[in-house]
Formats: C-alpha cells, structure tokens, sequence
C-alpha cells in the first residue's frame, strides 16, 4: 500500500467526507494497484472551474502531456496520397476540445429544463477506459492495450498514427500528433501518419500507488478514483441520494469511467455540441459484442477441422478395404 | 475433396488477405473505401468479421488436411494413395505449383515450398488463434503475449503475401500455364497432373 503519500490519502478521505460524507470508502486508496481501476465524475461536484484561466485537472493533464511529447520534424512528411496530416503542435494552448496536448477537457453543457429553467453543467471528458476496448484488441500493431489493472494505455513507441482506435472507439477519443513516431524510420509517406494519443489513466502514476494527477488537482473532489466494484457502488448510492443519473456504467458493453450528473442523459446529450474531439454522451452498444460468436467458432475451428479430417480418413479407409479396385 | 481442400483454402486465404489488409487502416487512406460497392471496406468492425468468417474455413480446412491426410499417409504405399498424395500436395501448395521446374525436380521442390508454405500457414493460424482469444476475453492477454501474436501475426501476412506474389507472377509468366488453369477448373486438368506425374514415378521406379 504504501507509496500512498500522506497527502493523497487526505485528499481522498477528506474529499469524500466533506462533499457526502462516504464513511469508510477511504479503503480504494489501498486496493488501488490491481484490477480494474475506476474513476467516479460526478458533475455535481464538478464547478468547471470556471473562475480560472484553465480548469485545475486540465492544467495538470496537459502539463503532464505536453513534458511526455517530442515535438514533430519539419517539414511533416506529406502522407501519400490523401496529404492530409494533423498538426496540433502549435496549439498546445486548444483547451474546449481534445487534442493530443488536452487529453481531459471540460465539456460545459447548458440544459433548458422541461419549465424553461435554464442550467449549466461540466463534464470532465476524456478516454472512458472500456472494459473491453475495441480501440485496444482492435490495434494492429498491438500498440494500444488494457492492462490487468484497466488502463487502457497506448504505446506511443508502438504507434504508427493510422487512427483507427479513432475510428473504433465510440467516442472518437484518440488524437493524432503528426509527424512523431515510429513512422518516421520506416515509409513515412506510405504508412502511417504520427502518434495517437489519449488519456492514458496516468499509468505511470497509477502503478506506483499515486492518483491521476487530475484526481488530486481537483479542489472540488470531483472525481473519485478506486476499484470498480466499491466505484460503482459509490455512484449508484450518490445517484439514489440525489436523485441523478449515471453514464459509463453499461455504455459500450461497461467502461472506467462513471458519471454523475443531476440531468438525464439524454438532455445532457442532446445539449451537447458534438463533433471532433467532442464526444457525445449519447448511449452506446457495444459493437463486438455479436462477434463473440464468431470468436468462439474462430476458436474451435481447428477441432471441427480436425473431426472432419478423422471421419473422412476414416470413410476413405473403410470405403479402400471394401472395393480395393474402384475408389473415387 | 481434394479439389474442395484447394479452393477452400484458396478461396478463404485470399479473403484473409484482403480482409487483413484492410484492418491495416489502409482502406480510406488509398481511396479504397470509395470504390462503390466496398464502401464498407473503412469498417472495421464488418471487416473483422469478414475476416473471422475466412479464418473459420481456413483453419478448418487446414486441420483437416493435417488429419486426413496424415491419417490416409499411414496407409502405405498403394499406386493410388500415392497418386493422391502427389496431386494434394500439387493443389495445397500454390508456390510450389508456380515454381515448378521441368518434370524431374518437381517433387522435391514441390516438397520445399509445401513444408515452407505449410510453416507460414501454421504461424498465422496460431498467432491468429491468439489475437482472437485476446479478442475474446476480458481482460486482455499479457501485453508481451499479445504483442508477439500480433507481430507474428503480421510478419507471417506479409511472408503469405510476398509468396502469393511469387505464385501470381509465376502463373502469368510459365509455359506451364494451361497446366494451372487446369488445376483452378477441375477434374481433368487433375488427370493431366497424374499423367505428368506418372511419368515422373516411372522415370523413378
Ligand atoms: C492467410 C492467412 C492470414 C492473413 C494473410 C492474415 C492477415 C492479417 C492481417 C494483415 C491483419 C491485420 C494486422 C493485425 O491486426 O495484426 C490480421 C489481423 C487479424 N487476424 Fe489474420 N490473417 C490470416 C489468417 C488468420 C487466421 C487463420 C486467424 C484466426 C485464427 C486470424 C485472426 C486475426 C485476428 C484476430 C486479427 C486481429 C483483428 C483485429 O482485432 O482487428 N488471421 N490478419
Ligand atoms: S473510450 Fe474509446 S479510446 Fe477510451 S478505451 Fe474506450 S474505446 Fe478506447
Ligand atoms: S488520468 Fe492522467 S492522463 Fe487521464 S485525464 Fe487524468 S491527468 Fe490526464
Ligand atoms: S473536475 Fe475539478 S478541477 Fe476539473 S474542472 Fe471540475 S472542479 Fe475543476
């Protein structure tokens, strides 16, 4: 347990007492290592921080970001045949969307009631850690994975910058820096186009008993971060406290990431102004989840294979002892 | 059945290939995606199940093969079991076939690219196997497991396209070509096979 600081383990147990007073969950701090880590949003709590220039989770994540990402070479190489490269590396400074520098940003979401009331929400966003991520099984290099304790990570050395996690995931998450990578020492115009880059649940970090850095910049303990089962069972008791709703829990057949919002989805999600590097909030299937049959069938393929073979050796050979002159 | 093995085979591992290929993000980038009628080649997902679809039959049929010809090789050494042999072999291995040399070489060569065809078709499928458990479950394989599987799984793809290649090539520039076509149509094409072939056994015995 112990690379917890001190300072960590107050700042999680005096968040949670002094926002509701959630006695005896300090226990995520020390079951943090293994399995599959979680992050409670609860946009209750959450002030989008907006007397700041940039909210305090934001400015810690970017900073994070922006240290860990060589810059690119000059010129880009133009990628064959489409030309189109995407060039972020002058603006670090882009805060109102994801970027590959803004790995969390804040979503603010202004609702109108149903009585014409009007209410503005933020929405902490970022890579929603899948339980089962096509972004990851679905990589071709292998370069972006789900580790046992569930941080779904991209391999930045691994990363040829070909988007399709982009393409997979259901929120269109991952950014693409140009110009960087592994690409570069290959073909560059022919394959490959960067590095792609998302939340990566401060892995590092994560791995040696310490919060996200965005977890701990929070001064409003929005976010609150422990094993899956004592987080869901956190958020669905808030929401029953106060009457909100949750998102994260099933989307994308479940994921790491759980909001809290005092609004339905579907209202939050219909305020949103979606689009690139703004994802929606809508509800989401999981898309692989049919192929599982498939998969399985994959899987025994080979004893199939194997049984006709047996059966069919088995016929030939008894078919050759009964009519040894006339055969096929 | 031999003939069903061949085109099976065929058939599902050009699909490998080209469904595998186009899970390389390739599809949209080279303009793939706007051939009408492949529109759904920038899919992953229809692609990806193109290609389980494929790798269903190509594993099976690779498995059969292992066994029903292994099976039917403990059988001895009836004229006509070998004839079988022979021509299987001459269907299974699409390099072999294409780098076939005059009349006396062909069984050894044959042999060589067979067992090199063989190997290559071993290491996809096995690393395929892999990428589909990791596909499967929840959590993830190790990362070095699944790493390696993925990496294999690509370096073989590329070794089964370079002799696809070599094959393709080979079809289009050897005097032999009518043989070939035989082979892809049928039956008597097959009987032409077990002629040269018989030639090249009594040329032996
Ligand atoms: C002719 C044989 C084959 C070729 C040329 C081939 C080629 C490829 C290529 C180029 C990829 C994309 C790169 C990657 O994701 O690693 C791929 C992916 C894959 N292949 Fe194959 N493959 C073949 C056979 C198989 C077989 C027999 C299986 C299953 C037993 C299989 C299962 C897979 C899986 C699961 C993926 C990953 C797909 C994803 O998650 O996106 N492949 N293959
Ligand atoms: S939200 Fe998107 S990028 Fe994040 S794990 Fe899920 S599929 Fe991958
Ligand atoms: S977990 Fe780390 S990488 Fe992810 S949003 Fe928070 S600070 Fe950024
Ligand atoms: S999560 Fe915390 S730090 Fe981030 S914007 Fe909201 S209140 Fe500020």
């Amino acid at each position: 347990m112990s690379k917890v600081t001190r300072r960590n383990f107050l700042k999680l147990s005096t968040g949670a007492l002094f926002l509701s007073g959630m006695a005896g969950f300090t226990g995520c701090v020390e079951s943090r290592r293994p399995g599959n880590l979680t992050t409670l949003i609860d946009c209750n709590l959450c002030d989008g921080c907006v007397d700041l220039d940039a909210p305090l989770c934001v400015a810690a994540c970017r900073q994070r970001a922006i240290e860990r990402i060589p810059d690119p070479v000059e010129p880009i190489p133009q990628p064959f045949p489409r030309g189109e490269i995407e060039d972020w590396s002058n603006r670090k400074d882009v805060l109102d969307r994801l970027t590959p520098y803004t790995h969390l940003y804040i979503q603010r979401v202004d609702i109108i009631d149903g009585d014409g009331g009007e209410r503005t929400i933020y929405v902490p966003r970022r890579c929603m850690h899948c339980d089962n991520p096509p972004c990851a099984t679905i990589c071709p290099f292998t370069a972006n994975h789900k580790h046992s304790n569930g941080a779904v990570v991209i391999n930045s050395d691994m990363c040829f910058g070909g988007a399709k996690c982009r393409d997979v995931c259901p929120w269109e998450i991952p950014q693409r820096q140009s110009g960087i990578g592994i690409y570069l020492d290959l073909v560059p115009t022919l394959a490959g186009n960067g590095v792609m880059f998302k939340c990566d649940l401060c892995y590092d970090r994560v791995r040696d008993d310490r919060l996200p850095l965005c977890v701990e910049a929070c001064h409003r303990f929005a976010m609150v971060f422990g094993q899956k089962r004592d987080i869901e069972m956190e958020a669905i008791r808030r929401a029953a406290q106060v009457g909100g709703y949750l998102y994260g829990m099933r989307e994308n057949g479940g994921t790491g990431t759980i909001y809290l919002s005092p609004v339905s989805f579907d209202k939050v999600n219909d305020a949103i102004d979606s689009g690139p590097g703004r994802p929606h909030m809508a509800q989401v299937e999981r898309h692989l989840e049919k192929a599982s049959v498939l998969e399985s069938s994959v899987l025994l393929s080979p004893v199939i294979g194997m049984g006709a073979g047996l059966a069919a050796a088995a016929l030939v050979a008894v078919k050759g002892r009964g009519g040894d002159g006339g055969g096929d | 059945m031999e003939l069903v093995e061949h085109w099976v085979l065929a058939l599902s591992g050009l699909i490998l290939l080209a469904s595998g290929l186009l899970e390389l993000p390739l599809g949209r980038r080279y303009y793939v995606t706007e051939i009408p009628s492949v529109t759904w080649a920038g899919d992953f997902f229809v692609v990806l199940y193109i290609h389980y679809a494929a790798a269903i039959l190509f594993v099976a049929v690779a498995f059969f093969h292992l066994f029903y010809h292994g099976l039917l090789g403990h059988n001895g050494l009836i004229p006509r079991r070998g004839d079988l042999k022979a021509a299987i072999v001459v269907i299974k291995s699409l390099i072999g076939k294409a780098e076939e040399p005059p009349f006396h070489k062909y069984l050894p060569e044959q042999r060589i690219a067979y067992a090199g065809m063989a190997f290559i078709i071993a290491m996809l499928i096995f690393s395929g196997l892999v990428k589909t458990y990791d596909n499967l479950v929840n959590p993830q394989l190790p990362y070095i497991l699944a790493l390696t599987a993925t990496w294999v799984h690509n370096v073989f793809s590329l070794f089964f396209f370079l002799t696809f290649l070599v094959h393709v090539t080979a079809l289009a520039i050897r005097p032999n070509r009518p043989l070939i076509r035989g082979i892809f149509t049928g039956f008597v094409r097959l009987d032409y096979v077990h002629d040269r072939h018989k030639l090249w056994l009594n040329d032996i015995s």
